[in-house]
């Protein structure tokens, strides 16, 4: 390894230690008396703030947008919720293999997806991740098996304790964001951000644009698939319908898009961010929540298009500029 | 048997056909990916229902006022939302449309409620018996229909001068505004047209399919598959891709299993992608 990488790949020890401290204060608050809600809340943020990371890693970075992450978030949960109820196995090796799983659907599928460019790409992802929740709703009545239940669904074994959640998805989001710094900073991360500015410099560059981008695809599928399985657990029941719903590939979206594509603390702005004014209005506004969401959305996107991280570090640069 | 499910899935592919042929347009001149097209068929089906319950007035007959209205629903959004992305990249587009597809339906929800609701017609049961085969007036009304909407918008644009600044706009924008082609304009009249004939569909949809607000999202994937494989922007490819889409589901409902007959769709559109994705005519624009 060339020296000068090396240090590009270490951080500034400043954010090292204020997101340590941040994670420190994050794994002893559950210790305190924290309501029931308030951790619920936490570690349905947590999980948004991984999913959103993992979509990211791959469209975020190459523009390349993904409009089917959930059919792995729908692999790991079924993977896991029938390991666990049919294969009697833990729940950590279940997610785990949920995870492999995922990958040996996004590898195959990966390869000759990521050959189509701009919404071409968007509908065959799209278009798969549909396919996908009807085989899982139609596979037992054409088979005539019992194997996915439809949409009866599966019920898993009652999970432990919140608290448990709430390290569990700590746990991965911490990850999530560890490997996204390092793919950021690393030759992957160069190729992919390349692979956004022009792909074909970047290949007659020398980079294997289709090896990178199936890469960092299946490395967001396995992780996607990770957190379904533990989504499958916390559920404790799962239907095709729930667990492939588009409206989970569209909020992975959105909440990068609010935060930033392409940027590290994106997905954690825009998945707090709007966790955290969904509640609100939708304890308030029952019937309206969804429109004023749309509301947010165009507004969002037409005065932000960067958004809010991007936005941010834009102003900061001009400033500096000036 | 086999000619009846033929026939059923030509006259199902004719509707296909006209409510997709909006969204390979909106694509083929803008480039954007319109997920609210499906509020449009809505939009569309609940002014007829309107129109019959309150006024009594017949669907077919209704169906110049859908267009205007929908005409001018579509300018404005395109006037007032979608202009702003369209220079954007393509993420932008989607979003934003998903935004007014949230925006309308669930607006729709709250005035309408989520009632299924229907429009029962003194015509609705009655068949045309030719040959063994049965053929239902309303469904052979809308297929003619259907036919006529994509080869007027066919000879629209080719042969009117705001058909021909809609194509040069598609083709190269600089050079077309160069000519004195208002391009925002053009647009916002591309996107009417296509919310007009759209519309129109929603309204035939209406005398014999259920119809409810949140119908929109699986209009907007079934215009997504007829697009594909007919050709993205292609308009007389959206023809060909509805009846290939009707058919294959009717054979499919028919023969195997009326759940597969999507799952068979979406495999269909994923294989045409990603093996050959300017379609079947292969007239599609591929970036």
């Amino acid at each position: 390894m060339i020296n000068g990488q090396r240090h590009i790949l270490m951080p500034p020890l400043k954010a090292v230690f204020s997101i340590a401290g941040i994670l420190l204060i994050l794994s002893i608050l559950p210790i305190f008396h924290m309501s029931g809600y308030a951790l619920r809340l936490m570690s349905v943020i947590f999980m948004w703030i991984a999913l959103a990371s993992c979509w990211n890693i791959t469209s975020g970075y190459t523009g390349y947008i993904d409009f089917g992450p959930v059919v792995y978030f729908g692999i790991g949960a079924y993977t896991t919720a029938l390991l666990m109820t049919r294969g009697g196995m833990s729940f950590f090796l279940s997610i785990l293999i949920g995870g492999i799983v995922a990958i040996c659907f996004a590898v195959p599928i990966g390869l000759p997806t990521l050959r189509l460019r701009g919404a071409y790409f968007a509908i065959a992802t799209f278009a798969f991740a549909e396919a996908m929740k009807q085989v899982a709703l139609e596979w037992d009545r054409v088979a005539g098996v019992h194997f996915f239940e439809g949409s009866h669904g599966i019920t898993l074994p009652i999970g432990p304790s919140h608290r448990f959640f709430y390290y569990t998805f700590l746990v991965i989001m911490t990850l999530l964001f560890v490997i996204s710094y390092f793919v950021e900073r690393s030759r992957m991360g160069y190729a992919l951000k390349a692979i956004h500015e022009a792909e074909n410099a970047a290949e007659l560059s020398g980079v294997n644009t289709l090896k990178v981008k199936v890469s960092a695809y299946a490395l967001s599928a396995f992780f996607t698939g990770v957190i379904g399985g533990v989504e499958a657990y916390w559920l404790t029941y799962i239907t095709p319908n729930d667990v492939f719903s588009i409206h989970i590939t569209i909020q992975m979206v959105i909440m990068c898009l609010l935060g930033g594509m392409g940027t590290l603390l994106g997905p954690v702005v825009g998945a707090s961010f709007l966790t955290l004014i969904s509640e609100p209005l939708w304890a308030r506004f029952p019937y309206d929540y969804l429109v004023i969401i749309g509301v947010i959305i165009v507004v969002v996107i037409i005065a932000m298009p960067r958004g809010i991280v991007g936005t941010w570090a834009e102003r900061k640069r001009r400033n500096r500029g000036t | 048997m086999l000619m009846q499910s033929i026939i059923t899935g030509l006259l199902l592919g004719g509707i296909y056909a006209a409510y997709s042929a909006g969204f390979s347009l909106i694509f083929g001149v803008m480039g954007v990916v319109n997920i609210a097209h499906g509020e449009l068929v809505m939009l569309g089906a609940f002014t007829s229902y309107w129109l019959y319950t309150l006024a009594h007035i017949d669907p077919f007959v209704s169906i110049p006022l859908s267009a205007v209205s929908l005409f001018i629903i579509g300018y404005v959004i395109q006037r007032l939302i979608i202009n702003r992305v369209v220079d954007a990249p393509p993420i932008m587009s989607y979003i934003c449309t998903f935004g007014i597809h949230l925006i309308i339906s669930n607006l729709a929800l709250r005035f309408w409620t989520a009632d299924y609701r229907s429009i029962t017609t003194p015509y609705c049961g009655s068949n045309l018996e030719c040959a063994g085969m049965v053929l239902p007036y309303a469904r052979l009304a809308t297929f003619g229909m259907a036919i006529l909407m994509v080869g007027g918008l066919y000879l629209f644009l080719s042969r009117t001068d705001i058909g021909r600044a809609i194509r040069a706009t598609a083709q190269d924008r600089e050079m077309s505004r160069l000519m004195g082609v208002r391009a925002n304009h053009v647009y916002a009249i591309t996107f009417g047209l296509g919310a007009a004939i759209t519309g129109v569909s929603g309204s035939l949809i209406s005398s014999y399919f259920v119809i409810y607000p949140q119908m929109g999202l699986s209009y907007t994937v079934t215009a997504f598959c007829v697009v594909v494989l007919g050709g993205m922007g292609y308009i007389p490819g959206a023809l060909l891709g509805g009846l290939i889409l009707g058919v294959l589901e009717s054979l499919t409902a028919t023969f195997w299993n009326a759940g597969m007959s999507s799952t068979l769709t979406f495999f269909v559109l994923f294989l045409m992608l990603i093996f050959r994705p300017a379609g079947i005519t292969g007239k599609g624009i591929v970036e």
